[in-house]
């Protein structure tokens, strides 16, 4: 769809002077909006544009106000609605009312920055430990976090059992199904299941509050341990960043190389996925085929930028390490080998009757209904919504290399799945294209260490949806504000929707079909 | 008696993984030992979802606050002898997160472990390498014909593996 929606002229004519509108700054504009006007906003808004939703929700310590910026994405631009509050009554209208999407983000900044959105109030915490105190908040500048005194760990509504016929199954923190660390308390009537409550955070690290006590460089390493499966996404997500503050010079070379290393990931990334639903429906062959395939993509990772997990190749100026022409017949041939596979299991994922019985009409989310949540990448595209950042906002070597984007109406765990499964072909078409077409020249220049005072927001496309980064600078070498929303964090919300009324044998299959990743959600 | 417990348990350990709070990086590395490339189950090695059956409990991450009760809680769930292994450089130590408001940083904080293996994260060879050299530590061939062996849990082997990374 094009985006023939002129948002600043609509605000302008709607808000008049109530609302001021910085140009260029966190995307195409921001509009600084208070007194509620945030809330009026968002609604014209989606009223203009059916795919304008909330990517996220940043909380920043201004000392006397606390401030509130809203990440807005419509079909293909970036808007940030910045609105105040006072520290001493830090009270803000919720946007739940308008746009479902936005209650976890909200419920985040309560209990990370304090600010309490009226009509989504928090009980408890939502990202930080039980045993942590109420009424300090980590990301607030005055807090000195080594002084803070664990408490007793409460108990809370979730530990309760259900009531009458119904049953609570807690899946989770540790649980053969889940990998890594999480709690859903699943109540089921029979084996129906009537309601799913999350309790994240247990990966929960405080990354964002510890990049602002590091420089820009030790951030890189840092943010890349956000997520071991998707790490040069989150490098780039920063770099990208922090780029647009500094505006270096990057060289074309170091945008293509770039652009391998994250499809590279994405690769190996979607094998791992495609391998892992495979597990969870009881399926183990599908599990160790894909597994097996995925190790030859890690010996391209580690040829290519020197390790398998943790290569850090992308750094602030270009990237560390260039790939040679001895490397290429290596790179070649193994994407050829993989290539060879992929008839055989697309027909797996389209055909075999096993898999269609555990994964047709199972989580089935609507288009509508993806819209409103604002679920990302290859859920959302699973269900009807062309949405790829690589597309609609194309960074790095993306706007030079063609490629298709995937999309599926059917909005089931098998269409979600069967997006990566064709994803993995146009990433190898990328990577292919990208090797041939690679420029000559110098693949990194030189940056400065501190980065002059400012702020800018980056988006791409991670292998499990838009990954979003802000950063505020001070003009030091440590920036002021780190925020990190990760696609997990904005695809749970839909799982706790599409759960309902389904079999309790169906909830393995269909949590894994978003591919989440908790060390992301937490951070 | 205690000559065949060891023999069993050596020669097929059951391993449970747990996640305090990694990054994945580790953990997919674990996964990633079960498939054709490592396929641990040459060493008889098997991964077990519940406690009450495994003998070695495989820890990964820092260790945050939300979860060190509940790591304490699968330790004390498992049957002894029981060894565990800190795999990673969050996990020894508590890596980049070290200091962090949310991490106790390093599972030896939480529970008693017997093998550490650093690295962010370990290679599949240095996990294998790291749980077969505990499993020689269990059972050193030249002790073999000691009779009573230990009954408590050995001591604390710190084992060096070499990474091979950047």
């Amino acid at each position: 769809m094009p985006n023939s929606v002129d948002f600043i002229s609509l605000v302008q004519s709607k808000f008049g002077d109530k609302v001021q509108i910085q140009k260029g700054v966190n995307g195409e504009a921001s509009f600084v909006a208070n007194n509620g006007l945030h809330h009026d906003i968002l609604k014209a808004m989606i009223d203009a544009d059916e795919k304008t939703g909330i990517t996220s929700i940043t909380g920043l310590d201004f000392g006397e106000n606390l401030g509130i910026y809203y990440h807005i994405h419509t079909a293909k631009s970036f808007f940030t609605i910045k609105a105040e509050v006072p520290r001493a009554n830090p009270k803000i209208k919720t946007l739940t009312d308008i746009h479902t999407g936005a209650t976890f983000h909200e419920l985040e900044v309560t209990d990370l920055m304090g600010v309490v959105f009226e009509g989504n109030e928090l009980n408890g915490h939502f990202v930080l430990p039980e045993n942590w105190p109420d009424g300090v908040y980590p990301l607030r500048k005055d807090i000195n976090l080594s002084s803070v005194k664990l408490v007793p760990t409460p108990e809370r509504e979730a530990n309760k059992a259900a009531e009458g016929r119904q049953v609570k199954i807690i899946i989770g923190p540790q649980h053969p199904a889940l990998l890594e660390p999480e709690k859903f308390s699943v109540t089921v009537d029979g084996e129906t299941v009537t309601r799913v409550e999350p309790r994240i955070g247990y990966v929960h690290r405080g990354i964002e509050k510890t990049t602002e006590l590091r420089t820009y460089l030790q951030d890189i390493y840092l943010v890349e341990r956000v997520c071991g499966i998707c790490n040069p996404a989150h490098a780039y997500g920063f770099v990208g960043v922090v780029e647009k503050i500094l505006k270096p010079a990057v060289p074309e070379r170091a945008r293509y190389l770039r652009v391998i290393a994250m499809e590279l990931n994405r690769l190996h990334s979607h094998l791992l996925t495609l391998g892992h639903a495979g597990l969870e429906i009881g399926y183990e062959t599908v599990f160790q085929y894909f597994w097996r395939d995925r190790e030859p993509i890690m010996d391209l990772i580690e040829l290519t930028s020197g390790n398998r997990v943790y290569g850090s190749l992308i750094t602030i100026g270009g990237v560390r390490r260039d790939i040679t022409s001895e490397q290429i017949p290596k790179i070649k041939s193994v994407l050829a080998d993989l290539r060879g596979k992929l008839p055989f299991y697309r027909k797996i994922y389209l055909e075999e009757p096993t898999l269609r019985l555990r994964m047709k009409d199972v989580g089935t989310l609507s288009r509508t209904d993806a819209l409103k949540l604002s679920v990302v990448g290859p859920v959302a595209r699973g269900s009807g919504v062309d949405m790829d950042v690589r597309k609609d906002l194309p960074y790095e070597a993306y706007n030079d290399i063609p490629f298709k984007e995937i999309v599926y109406d059917d909005g089931d765990v098998w269409a979600r799945m069967n997006v990566r499964m064709d994803e993995v072909e146009e990433s190898i078409n990328i990577i292919e294209y990208a090797i041939d077409h690679l420029p000559a020249g110098p693949i990194k220049v030189e940056v400065a260490r501190s980065v002059p005072v400012g702020e800018a927001v980056c988006s791409l496309e991670a292998p499990r949806g838009e990954l979003f980064y802000y950063v505020k600078s001070n003009g030091t070498d440590m920036p002021e504000r780190v925020k990190i929303r990760t696609p997990t964090f904005a695809n749970i919300p839909s799982f706790l929707q599409t759960a309902i009324g389904e079999s309790i044998a169906d909830v393995p299959s269909n949590f894994v079909s978003l591919d989440p990743c908790f060390s992301c959600t937490d951070r | 008696m205690t000559d065949t417990k060891t023999w069993a348990r050596v020669k097929s350990p059951w391993v449970l993984h747990f996640n305090s709070g990694a990054c994945n990086g580790c953990d997919i590395e674990i996964v990633a030992l079960l498939t054709p490339k490592y396929d641990v189950e040459r060493f008889g090695i098997k991964l077990e979802p519940s406690p009450r059956h495994a003998d070695v409990l495989l820890v990964t991450g820092a260790v945050t606050h939300q979860c060190a009760e509940r790591l304490k809680r699968v330790y004390d769930q498992m049957p002894q002898p029981k060894f565990v292994v800190a795999i990673g450089a969050c996990a020894c130590s508590g890596g980049v997160f070290e200091g962090n408001y949310s991490v106790v940083g390093g599972v030896d904080k939480v529970v008693p472990v017997s093998a550490y293996i650093p690295g962010c994260p370990p290679r599949p060879e240095a996990i294998i390498d790291g749980v077969v050299k505990l499993l020689s530590a269990i059972n050193p061939p030249k002790q073999k014909k000691q009779a009573g062996a230990p009954k408590a849990e050995p001591a604390p082997i710190v084992e060096e593996v070499k990474q091979n990374a950047q």
